[in-house]
């Protein structure tokens, strides 16, 4: 019993490990980064005015998880790139005419490829993002279980083995 | 045997790891694919960068073979890529300038027209003016339409105003021979024969240039 819990808690532990080195995980930490630094495009001096409260929420939000084109780590909100300063102008532009949200990354993305947008799409190449982990759990999960069959019989057999030969040598 | 197998394992994922990891120390970070190629330039309408009255759209590519450059003087490494696009023009290149500034940013501008134009004329005659004529990109919106992250950027465009080279950085022998050269070469011979016209562009500053050594001659 004490075994197979153990053998669990491992098991969740490279689980964790796993997803924790995916895309799915960075992305999510490099947004509630970006949305502490989103009020940093205010000070710039750029007052976008929005007279919905959810509209400003939805803008927060494109312009945190729109990357930057130019600069290698940031999103749109934070840089203060040209492109960082044209693109949001570009954002507030669109949700001004009914732009919905997927519309302002269909829009960035078709001029700026996928890279524009931290969420990657599932595409055959990127789908490894995701499967790697899991796979990697299985595979490990196998192993444990091979290793943890295995081990015993050695043991009962080579202990068995050096029982004999002391029963014998008395 | 088994054993072996066992101990080889965390060595063949590490060299594989080794190998991967290797691969991304000469990458270029920056290198992406470009969403722009094989589609049609970007609607625009654009004044000329010197006089304003003028109006371009994108009937500018009409029948030419354009090579057009993003570029603005506040951008040293366009500086440094004038000379080399003087050169193309000498050889019967049609370059036009989509011209961007910085400062005169639409909504909170400090640099007048006037400026610009000024700093625009001086760079030219210091560095060479291979442009047949600028378009002026005001809002950056066409720069925004063409995935444009920065200047300067090449495009080339054909005669039907399809873009068929997107070029990040500054141009120069190596990139002209191994990334626009090629593309020509595939539609050059499909000028020759379907549009007579545009051949006709291409070669007449050749022509011009030896009539004028002929006469020169005689």
């Amino acid at each position: 019993m004490k075994v197979i819990s153990l053998m669990l808690i491992k098991c969740g532990f490279l689980l964790l490990l796993a997803t924790s080195t995916s895309a799915v995980f960075a992305q999510d930490l490099n947004t509630s980064d970006a949305l502490a630094k989103v009020s940093e495009a205010e000070k710039m001096g750029e007052n976008y005015v929005f007279e919905n409260p959810d509209d400003r929420k939805t803008f927060l939000k494109l312009t945190a998880e729109l990357r930057c084109p130019m600069c290698q780590n940031q999103n749109i909100a934070a840089s203060d790139a040209m492109i960082a300063h044209d693109m949001r102008r570009k954002v507030y532009q669109l949700m001004l005419q009914g732009s919905s949200e997927k519309q302002v990354i269909d829009f960035m993305k078709e001029r700026y490829g996928d890279f524009v947008y931290y969420q990657p799409p599932v595409t055959p190449v990127t789908i490894w993002l995701w499967a790697l982990p899991i796979l990697f759990a299985f595979v490990m999960m196998g192993v444990f279980l091979i290793r943890r069959k295995a081990a015993p019989e050695e043991n009962i057999e080579a202990k068995l083995a050096a029982a004999n030969k002391l029963l014998k040598d008395d | 045997m088994k054993r072996i197998t066992w101990f080889m394992l965390p060595l063949i994922l590490f060299l594989g790891l080794a190998v991967f990891l290797f691969q991304g120390l000469y990458s270029d970070p920056k290198a992406r694919e470009s969403t722009a190629v094989a589609k049609a330039f970007p609607e625009f309408s654009l004044p000329d960068l010197m006089d304003e009255s003028i109006m371009y759209d994108n009937s500018v590519f009409d029948g030419q073979i354009t090579l057009i450059n993003v570029w603005g003087v506040w951008c040293t490494t366009c500086a440094i890529e004038l000379p080399y696009l003087e050169s193309l023009k000498n050889q019967g290149y049609r370059v036009v300038g989509l011209y961007y500034d910085q400062d005169l940013d639409p909504d909170f501008g400090t640099k007048t027209i006037e400026r610009v134009r000024t700093e625009v004329v001086s760079t030219l005659s210091k560095y060479g003016d291979p442009y047949a004529f600028n378009i002026f990109d005001v809002y950056r919106n066409t720069s925004l339409d063409l995935g444009v992250t920065g200047a300067p950027e090449t495009f080339l465009v054909d005669q039907q105003g399809v873009i068929l080279v997107h070029h990040l950085g500054d141009l120069n022998e190596r990139v002209w021979r191994n990334k626009f050269a090629p593309i020509l070469a595939e539609i050059m011979p499909m000028i020759d024969s379907s549009d007579v016209e545009a051949s006709a562009y291409i070669e007449s500053p050749k022509a011009g240039s030896s009539s004028v050594e002929l006469g020169a001659g005689q």
